[in-house]
């Protein structure tokens, strides 16, 4: 033939050749050796290697912030209760002026120094004199901190601020004797972390893996059982979610849909997740300054249009459940009122009875249908949300039909994050969705949903209460719980919020957030689960330092 | 990609009849045309897009033609609702790619002197700088929307065809007429648009089409990284939402498959389409096909080698 | 020699238009990052964290101006600013190896489809009207038609899920390290055909109808015929006379090819996280990582231009009659 068939030849190989390949190269499984914990929490194209807890820029690698490094105290949100951790007891002195912290004996730092109530002092006067290491704001309300022995640390507060214990026992505590040489603690990556954790020493460190092996100086003996944990480069939801599927994360906090076909499915023997719902709670926030939503039976009843059960199906594949009137997530199991809760008719889905209400109210529908205000304005109103997050947008997608049938002329805008963000919170908004702040005592949540302290006018940016909403009863409740220490009337002050928060609906709640966590038992056990729920169960919830309950907890089988 | 390969100016009219001549540009013409006329009359008869019509992720059945998506759409409607905006977007952007080229090419082939020099090093310019992440970084920060994509897409993408009206424009600048038109005291503007654009318009359509192609694929690509309007139905925002609902793990490769092989089909329509005019323009083409029906008259089958010709 | 001066003063004036367009392109945007990154812990930093976020950054208050000549000053030092959302590193460590990977996917993909699609490019011209001219390259258009990252996907769910043929990413086993050795290059090879196979499957089409086209322009001059006439091989004919000026035009394409591909390499790194640039500036997009943005920018487009510059000196050493222009 022309060419020579030689090059024929060669030239057909060369466009065989993958196929050729391809059978030789099954992918292999497991892929990482026994001990070692595989697990997808943080979604990244790429490594950088920073362990510094205190930033927050959350630059830092997971889990520096409950892994590598540990608070005074966990809070586990599951039982709703503190642990204590490299603190042991706290007590309230000099009229609640005073809060004394008394540290746990014989902890070492992983290089073998101990661990005393001077690295506590140091910590909090480290993150005084470099305000930007202060994410908790915890120098809003201290005055002074200092170690008055080798265990004992005194907390004076510039007022009586029971809550301020909260944002206290959350802090990590850093090692005086390294961090007293670093000149610039905002920069510094803390390449090699010295610190109490379960795990400190940085085994290998690339773009695309990083493994972080056990502290030889751990405080609990024995612990952690794991020898490793290992992390790798997954950007994207998507490419995580296959990582999961396919055996190679052992555990994960990341949102699957359709997750038992995904992965339940594949596998059902070792392929398990728990999605308890303690995360935050969504809200549809309506502009309180602008009519009509300044009257709480509009606010009620464009409640009552949302179809709560079909968004959550359509939102969020049914992990959820419809909030009830209190608004409050499973993570305050502990100071939910079910009384209260079922005194709050309006978060039915009921339209007939939703018309009746805003017809009363005095806000009757056009000849086009569509319902005026007193100056004959119609209400066409677009709920705000952000364009990459396709849950909120299905959400709100759901909403706006409702609305629809109730005379409101709703639309559907979406902006990308920072637009939202900067108009959330100037207020310059009618309706949009949006979270709510979290803590371990409802205090925090009903403070930014209801406090006239949060209120900025419009124009004003405000980091929350968006909704711009003050209740005079709400600051009455939320200001004796300031200067509350004692357990059993904190919670008769919670159900004082409660009752104000259903009677006045500052905002409508939609659905609480669930905590992510699948896991395989396949190499590993311990996880918790819903049979065994002794901590959340999602590498999420490192706020407050209970993915330390879970990593202490997981053994090889 | 090869340097702006040497073409007769031709008009609209010998394009037109180099299209229904050739078969390649038959098929493709057929495929536009199903498209447009879906993209059309289309949204009419398969239904809402956004309605919640049945559960989610449902293979195709009797009832959905391409099943459901991962919220309970029908895939079928959201198909052809999308191919409305995709399309008008794709032809909305091919056409100004070209105008903006237009406007830069000619100018600079016609006056030369120091506005060749600048209007070439700015398209030079852009022609190195690469497209698409610069498309990503722009397209990230103007507020989402079909204006934002235009834009974006036109900015990345008029450049080439600056370059090939330029070098048509020099080649027809030498040319008789023109000189005659300069003689006769014609003004700049009426030679350009009188005398010189009328040569090129074959071209122009052609590029219109090739731009076309382009801006589809790119506007798909923007579209499923997030980067276009998600709320609205188009191509690319059915393939992001797909792959927000996990298409692949699910196995739900009906919300997948189809969109992307109707945006394969009108690209490569549209490129079929475009070979007609290849056909035409190439010199070295149209004698052989005149070779071929010379030869097939008188019943002879032409050999597998190429026959030889002289050149023009 | 003035031809090389001539395109070095090109390219120095596109990189500067480059990083000029860099720099201002971002600022004359809304929205600031400190606020994007907040969002990522929906209720979980507390509301004052925003305040201590923007100190950190330290969000200058510099007018523009000064600000630009700031920046090209540090570019020209090699120092592109420290990375907002990866804060504290420098955007130079985070963009680091990753740009080594890009760099290999799209070269290695370009010469690989350069190489097949002009191959097929000559021998479809050759036998024009033959199976191989009628059939490919409406096969290879109809495969570039397709949107990069639709054909990845389908590759990757394919060969690489269903079939299990293929890794699912990343562009070498985790356990193994970094080296020279037989073991890890093998590893990045298996790792490396599905990304690389999508790109050569989508750009062939074009090499190959680039070719073809020429090539039959060029088997018409009359050396071709003169050589055919002295009864050269036709291999010879084919490859050392008519292909190689042939060439000619695809290789002033190279170099935006690799521009385009370079491009396209970004969405195919997303499909199998690939570690390099693509997931990157698209995460730096979202977070408004205005240093980290610019910086990978910066590196693709410095990349680019570097070789549309290699190759201009390739078409001279090729083409003899450029060195004798003007």
């Amino acid at each position: 033939m022309i060419l020579g068939a030689r090059t024929r030849a060669m030239a057909l190989l060369a466009l065989l050749l993958p196929a050729l390949i391809g059978p030789a190269c099954v992918r292999d499984v497991p892929y990482a050796p026994e001990g070692v914990l595989v697990v997808s929490q943080e979604q990244q194209a790429s490594w950088v290697r920073n362990f510094n807890p205190l930033t927050t820029a959350t630059a830092a690698r997971w889990p520096t912030l409950a892994g590598v490094y540990e608070p005074l105290y966990v809070f586990n949100s599951v039982k709703s209760e503190f642990v204590p951790w490299l603190a042991v007891a706290h007590e309230w002195r000099e009229n609640n002026r005073v809060l004394r912290m008394t540290t746990r004996d014989g902890v070492l730092w992983s290089d073998g120094q101990p661990f005393s109530a001077h690295d506590v002092a140091f910590t909090f006067n480290l993150i005084k004199r470099h305000r930007a290491l202060d994410g908790g704001n915890v120098w809003g309300f201290l005055e002074d901190v200092r170690a008055m022995d080798d265990r004992t640390v005194d907390f004076r507060f510039q007022r009586v601020f029971i809550p301020g214990l909260d944002e206290v026992v959350a802090a990590r505590i850093v090692p005086r004797h390294v961090w007293s040489e670093i000149e610039d603690p905002v920069a510094f990556p803390n390449e090699n972390p010295v610190a109490t954790g379960p795990f400190t020493e940085v085994r290998v460190f690339r773009n695309q893996v990083y493994e972080l092996g056990r502290n030889p100086n751990y405080w609990q003996e024995g612990l952690p059982k794991v020898e490793a944990i290992r992390f790798p480069a997954l950007p994207g939801n998507d490419r995580a979610n296959l990582a999961l599927v396919f055996d190679e994360v052992d555990w994960a906090g990341n949102f699957v849909p359709a997750i038992d076909r995904v992965y339940v499915d594949r596998d059902p023997t070792y392929h398990h997740y728990w999605f308890p719902l303690t995360g935050s709670s969504i809200f549809l926030y309506a502009n309180t300054r602008r009519a009509p939503f300044d009257d709480v039976r509009v606010r009620k009843a464009l409640s009552m249009a949302i179809d709560r059960d079909l968004l959550v199906e359509v939102a969020i594949y049914r992990y959820s459940r419809p909030c009830d009137a209190t608004g409050l997530s499973d993570a305050y199991a502990a100071w939910h009122s079910p009384e209260i809760a079922a005194s709050g008719d309006w978060v039915d889905y009921d339209i007939a009875r939703a018309n009746n209400l805003l017809d009363e109210a005095g806000f009757l529908r056009g000849p086009d249908g569509i319902r005026r205000l007193a100056d004959g304005s119609p209400w066409s109103y677009e709920i705000l949300t952000v364009s990459g997050w396709s849950d909120w947008v299905r959400a709100c997608q759901v909403i706006a039909r409702g609305f629809r049938d109730v005379g409101i002329d709703a639309s559907v805008r979406t902006y990308d994050f920072s637009a939202w963000f900067q108009r959330v919170q100037e207020g310059r908004f009618d309706l949009s969705l949006g979270w709510s702040f979290e803590g371990p005592t409802p205090y925090i949540f009903y403070r930014w949903l209801m406090s006239s302290e949060t209120v900025k006018p419009e124009g004003t940016p405000s980091v929350g209460n968006w909704h711009r909403f003050g209740s005079a009863s709400a600051d009455e409740a939320l200001a004796a719980f300031e200067a509350e220490p004692d357990p059993g009337r904190q919670k008769l002050l919670g159900e004082e919020l409660q009752r104000t928060f259903v009677e006045e609906a500052p905002a409508i709640p939609l659905y609480p957030n669930p905590s992510w966590a699948e896991y395989n038992t396949r190499r590993f056990e311990g996880f918790p689960s819903a049979e065994n729920p002794y901590a959340d169960p999602s590498p999420n919830k490192f706020g407050r330092g209970e993915v330390l309950l879970v990593l202490t907890n997981i053994a090889p089988r | 990609m090869a340097k702006p390969a040497e073409t007769r100016a031709t008009g609209i009219s010998v394009w037109l009849k180099a299209i229904r001549r050739d078969r390649k540009a038959n098929v493709g013409a057929v495929i536009i045309t199903v498209f447009v006329v879906i993209a059309i009359i289309g949204p009419w008869l398969a239904g809402s897009p956004d309605e919640l019509v049945g559960m989610p992720l449902q293979p195709p059945s009797t009832e959905h033609w391409l099943g459901t998506t991962g919220q309970g759409q029908d895939v079928l409607a959201q198909l052809v609702a999308g191919s409305r905006i995709s399309l008008a977007i794709g032809f909305a952007v091919g056409l100004t790619v070209v105008l903006v080229g237009a406007i830069v090419g000619v100018t600079a082939g016609y006056f030369g002197g120091w506005v060749d020099s600048v209007l070439s090093l700015l398209f030079n310019v852009f022609l190195v700088i690469p497209g698409l992440p610069l498309a990503i970084v722009i397209a990230a920060y103007l507020p989402t929307g079909p204006f934002t994509l235009g834009f974006v897409l036109v900015v990345t993408g008029w450049a080439w065809n600056a370059r090939v009206l330029r070098a048509q424009t020099l080649s027809q600048r030498r040319r008789d007429f023109v000189a005659a038109a300069v003689v006769a005291g014609e003004s700049n503007f009426r030679i350009i648009t009188r005398e010189i654009l009328p040569t090129m318009t074959s071209l122009m359509v052609a590029q219109v089409i090739g731009s076309a192609v382009y801006a589809i694929g790119a506007q798909v690509g923007l579209e499923f990284l997030g980067l276009g309007d998600v709320s609205s139905v188009t191509w690319g925002t059915n393939l992001y939402w797909a792959q927000n609902d996990a298409a692949l793990l699910t196995g739900a490769w009906w919300t997948f498959a189809p969109t992307g092989l109707c945006v394969a089909l009108v690209g490569f329509g549209l490129t079929m389409l475009n070979s007609g005019f290849d056909e035409i323009t190439n010199p070295r083409l149209q004698l052989e096909r005149i070779w071929r029906m010379f030869l097939g008259q008188r019943r002879i089958k032409p050999a597998r080698s190429t026959p030889v010709v002289s050149h023009d | 020699m003035r031809f090389i001066l001539r395109r070095l003063g090109f390219y120095l004036l596109a990189a500067w238009a480059a990083l000029t367009l860099n720099f201002f392109l971002p600022r004359l945007m809304p929205g600031d990052p400190a606020a994007a990154l907040f969002a990522r812990f929906q209720g979980q930093l507390s509301p004052e964290a925003l305040k201590a976020l923007r100190e950190t950054f330290g969000l200058t208050e510099q007018p523009l101006i000064g600000q630009y000549f700031t920046y090209l000053a540090h570019v020209l030092k090699g120092d592109f600013g420290i990375s907002v959302a990866y804060f504290p590193a420098p955007v130079s460590e985070v963009i680091g190896s990753g740009l080594v990977w890009t760099i290999f996917l799209a070269g290695t993909a370009v010469v690989i489809s350069f190489v097949i699609g002009t191959l097929l490019g000559v021998a479809a011209a050759w036998w024009r009207r033959g199976w191989l001219d009628n059939f490919l390259p409406s096969a290879f258009i109809f495969l570039g038609a397709f949107p990069y990252f639709w054909l990845a996907m389908v590759a990757l769910y394919v060969l690489g899920f269903t079939l299990g043929w293929f890794p699912l990413g990343h562009a070498y086993g985790d356990d193994l390290t970094p080296g020279l050795s037989a073991a890890f290059v093998g590893d990045v090879v298996r790792h490396a055909v599905l990304p690389i196979g999508t790109i050569v499957l989508v750009t062939l089409g074009g090499w190959l109808l680039s070719m073809r086209n020429t090539m039959i322009a060029v088997l018409g001059s009359d050396y071709v015929n003169l050589a055919r006439a002295k009864g050269l091989s036709p291999t010879r004919v084919a490859l050392r006379y008519a292909a190689r000026n042939a060439l000619l035009p695809s290789v002033t394409g190279f170099g935006m090819a690799l521009g385009f591909v370079l491009g396209g390499a970004l969405l195919t790194e997303i499909v199998f996280s690939y570690p390099g640039q693509g997931y990157l500036l698209v995460q730096a997009v979202r977070n408004q990582d205005y240093p980290l943005m610019q910086g990978i920018f910066l590196v693709i487009t410095l990349a680019v231009l570097g070789a549309n510059l290699l190759v201009d000196f390739i078409y001279l050493w090729l083409d003899p009659r450029t060195r004798e222009r003007r």
